[in-house]
């Protein structure tokens, strides 16, 4: 049994040693898979990108006649000696198993790593029926003698500490290991599963691939575990899901490409091993699983998640994961793969747990070999999850707040009035309240909330004059303030105003612009982002403007949410995308129609600066992203490296909310980066960053300043421009 | 084209990265010279392998994988080397062939310098061509491994803990 998911979370984060292993797992795996990946461009002069889009596509070929491949596959493997069958639902693959073993009187089963048969629950089934299934790769073994469940897809024990490794190892063979001597404890496993090889009448695999062209199963292992389970026994299962079929051998070496290289980042496993038919005089049973797969594929967004080859990189990768671990971060397919599957091949209810974890980063996108856009199919889970009424209630009514302009108001000016009077009362230092937050909420302080909007701040002052003439020179110019930043960040959206209008173009603040709905949409809500959408799309609809934002956030949200939002309102739609296709990135809009030149602002002679850059528009290589780059070109001063510029800040919409110990975890690792860089400024360019980050420095007492970029660079504006 | 000596040594670099021990030998004589001098007892030779060696113990048919399990040295034989991994192709269609590669502690796998090839996809298309060598065929890339325990890379799990390459020149 799986415990709850409230059970499981908690767990994870009152583990002390578990976010600094995960880190480092993390860390050196990225530095060798990207040396990896490296070698694979230099050799084939393709990139990475090439590379998994090819292999992608040849997997949806196959996927979208997966009936022709699978009568292929079967002609050719029962013509070698195999028996081939396709099952739908995980019960029956328990029962054909069970049911072979009892006609050959079997009652014990040797494993190799196969996740399909951890789908299904297959040892606790196989036990309810009397057959004992024991686990030979060393670390599902483990997991086994602990009565655990794989955290990470090819690293299955990841989470367990070696002590605990000892403890177990020595509970089973009836002696002391030293926790110290890894390589003993390895040992251990030779003997300590000799005999079951020995006993046991059936042998179960998975498979990397099923190869139609021969009808062979390829196999890829670093123990030698899986070919003894096919050794010694008599009889040979191999469960897999459908989606492993690919036509032929050339294609096997694909995705040997890309599979090691981004799953233990080896160049290739110790044991690639690819079988055909029964062996002489033994028997092998094939079993096609599909439990939801088909189902998967019908569905638009869905489909691409069975290109996945179970490489674990989307783990690898994901922030979150790293704080809490595979047992929190997915059901029993684990990591960013495993928010999405979980749902067919389980159930909604147990997809749902997790959901909130994810913090829409993109990063595992980046890393996936066969290019499945992960975080756009885990929005869409989690718009079912929470349609079938599985978000906390408090989310539901935060964003029917949020979504009420007025409502969101009022609790601001409340706000504001509260921050004045505590300001008052000393309660105010580096512009956040002093409050005694209960430990869980304690790492990230309340920032005050000043009295006058951005808006009220542009409407209150003369315009910046010109710095110098610009394409966007005498034009009109739309500012999407964006919520947060309206109200809380007045000083961020001023800034750039006076940015856009230094370039010579006039600011315009449409009234009644409010959010753009990508709160709502993030959490699943669709019906409440689509009210936000829909009034963001008349505020910014009164004129054609070319529209602004320092939110960068909020134009991934109007370019890539809204025509998903509106996919079944062709009005709607199409207005959205008139207003999508006017709105510019502050950042890219100072490179692009309003591109002030070199070096045009003062230099600052004290004051070294370095830049955490947004991880969603990095991740999906938005223009405007690299923000350092352009502070250095508008400013000719140089930033500090810093050290995962480009990783989640744990802000990640509600996620900080939702799962503060994520929050807690993810912006810590932020901090520890920042810090080691040095710098006295940190610039950003993402408002819920900014103030994610500023709120995190100040409760932890670090000594940076946080700023979004716009301030940074407004602040350089020459008081007396060229005329 | 690559000359057979450039492929000779990209093949080495690969295997050594993959943990593995090469060794250039002239004859089947030296082979077996070699491979004795691993270990303290006869090394056990693959039928493949005694085909050529003429000597060495056999494993037993009725019950190969016990009558030879963690003998100290291994001998068999590949149909070819892969130059861009180090891998070591081994077809072993019954449990009589593969015993010696799963179970021996030091295994030694032949190769002719001649059957070396650039590509892992070169490896595959002779596979596609091969049927019955597909049957039951493996590249072998360096000795076993896990980093089951804390990530911590371990040689030797199941498989052999040491792996070397004999080049026949």
């Amino acid at each position: 049994m799986i415990a709850e998911f409230t059970e499981r979370y908690r767990r994870a984060v009152n583990d002390p040693d578990l976010r600094p292993r995960l880190l480092a797992f993390q860390r050196s795996w990225r530095e060798s898979r990207d040396a990896q990946v490296a070698l694979l461009e230099q050799r084939t002069e393709r990139s990475f990108d090439e590379l998994r889009r090819d292999f992608a596509e040849v997997k949806d070929a196959t996927l979208d006649r997966i009936d022709d491949y699978i009568a292929e596959f079967r002609a050719n493997a029962e013509a070698a000696g195999a028996t081939v069958v396709e099952l739908t639902t995980a019960e029956e693959a328990v029962e054909y198993i069970a049911g072979v073993c009892k006609a050959r009187g079997i009652d014990l089963v040797v494993k190799s790593k196969s996740m399909v048969s951890e789908e299904i629950e297959l040892n606790d089934e196989l036990a309810e029926r009397g057959i004992t299934a024991i686990e030979t790769d060393l670390g599902e073994w483990l997991l086994q003698l602990a009565e655990q469940r794989p955290s990470h897809l090819v690293m299955p024990a990841i989470h367990q500490k070696r002590q605990y490794v000892a403890e177990i190892l020595g509970e089973e063979l009836g002696r002391e290991f030293d926790p110290d001597d890894i390589p003993a404890m390895v040992a251990s496993a030779r003997e300590g599963l000799r005999r079951h090889y020995l006993a046991a009448g059936t042998g179960l695999t998975g498979a990397n691939a099923l190869v139609a062209e021969t009808g062979s199963i390829m196999v890829v292992t670093n123990e030698g575990n899986m070919r003894l389970a096919t050794s010694l026994p008599d009889v040979h299962f191999v469960t897999a899901g459908i989606e492993k079929l690919i036509p032929t051998w050339a294609d096997a070496e694909r995705q040997l490409q890309l599979l090691p290289r981004s799953a233990t980042a080896q160049t290739l496993s110790t044991y690639t091993t690819c079988i055909t038919g029964a062996q002489p005089g033994k028997e092998m049973h094939i079993i096609l699983l599909d439990n939801g797969r088909r189902e998967m594929r019908l569905d638009d967004t869905i489909g691409a998640a069975l290109r996945c080859i179970r490489c674990g990189a989307c783990a690898n990768v994901c922030p979150p994961y790293q704080v809490v671990g595979g047992h929190t971060f997915g059901h029993i397919y684990t990591g960013a793969i495993g928010l999405v599957n979980t749902a067919f091949h389980h159930d909604v209810e147990a997809a749902a747990g997790p959901q909130g974890l994810c913090v829409s980063c993109g990063a595992c996108e980046t890393v996936c070999p066969v290019a499945i856009p992960l975080p756009r199919q885990i929005l869409q889970i989690r718009r079912r999850t929470t349609e079938s009424g599985h978000a906390p209630r408090w989310e539901r009514w935060l964003l029917r707040a949020w979504s009420a302009p007025q409502l969101f108001r009022a609790a601001m000016k409340l706000g504001a009035v509260a921050s004045t009077l505590a300001r008052a009362v000393g309660l105010v230092r580096r512009d956040h309240i002093r409050l005694p937050l209960p430990r869980r909420l304690n790492w990230r302080s309340i920032p005050a909330i000043p009295s006058q909007t951005g808006s009220d701040l542009i409407d209150n002052r003369q315009p910046q004059p010109t710095l110098e003439s610009t394409p966007a020179s005498g034009t009109t110019v739309d500012l999407f303030a964006q919520c947060l930043a309206n109200r809380l960040m007045p000083d961020t959206v001023d800034a750039s105003a006076r940015l856009i209008e230094a370039g010579g173009a006039n600011v315009n603040v449409p009234p009644n612009q409010h959010c753009c709905g990508l709160p709502a949409f993030d959490a699943g809500d669709w019906e409440t982002a689509r009210r936000m959408a829909r009034a963001a799309i008349d505020a910014l609809s009164r004129a054609d403007h070319r529209i602004v934002t320092p939110a960068t956030s909020c134009v991934i949200s109007m370019r890539d949410h809204w025509p998903q939002l509106f996919r079944d309102e062709p009005q709607t739609l199409s207005r959205a995308n008139a207003v999508a296709d006017r709105v510019h990135d502050l950042a890219a809009w100072l490179d692009g129609p309003g591109r002030l030149p070199d070096g045009c602002l003062e230099q600052e002679e004290s004051g070294s600066w370095t830049a955490h850059r947004f991880c969603q528009s990095s991740n999906r290589g938005e223009p405007g992203a690299r923000i350092d780059l352009l502070v250095e070109r508008l400013t000719g001063e140089t930033s500090l490296p810093l050290e995962e510029a480009e990783v989640c800040c744990g802000f990640g919409g509600l996620t900080s909310i939702a799962a503060p110990e994520v929050g807690e975890g993810i912006i810590e690792r932020k901090l520890e980066c920042i810090m080691a860089s040095g710098c006295e400024t940190l610039l950003t360019n993402n408002p819920g960053c900014a103030l994610h980050l500023r709120a995190g420095a100040v409760a932890r007492g670090a000594s940076h300043n946080t700023q979004h970029y716009a301030d940074f660079l407004a602040s350089r504006l020459p008081d007396d421009p060229p005329s | 084209m690559i000359s057979a000596s450039d492929r000779t040594s990209r093949f080495q670099e690969s295997l050594v990265a993959a943990q593995g021990e090469i060794a250039y030998l002239d004859s089947w004589d030296e082979l077996w010279d070699f491979a004795a001098s691993l270990g303290d007892d006869t090394p056990v030779v693959s039928p493949a392998a005694h085909g050529f060696l003429r000597r060495g113990d056999l494993p037993d048919a009725e019950d190969p994988l016990r009558s030879i399990a963690d003998r100290s040295v291994g001998i068999t034989v590949a149909a070819l080397g892969v130059a861009e991994t180090g891998s070591l192709l081994l077809v072993e269609r019954a449990p009589v062939d593969r015993a010696v590669s799963l179970l021996t502690r030091h295994l030694v796998i032949a190769v002719g310098q001649d059957d070396i090839v650039d590509e892992l996809a070169e490896g595959f298309r002779w596979l596609a061509d091969q049927p019955r060598a597909a049957a039951y065929a493996t590249f072998v890339t360096g000795p076993s491994r896990t980093a089951d325990i804390e990530r911590s890379l371990t040689i030797g799990v199941q498989g052999p803990s040491r792996l070397t390459a004999a080049v026949l020149t």
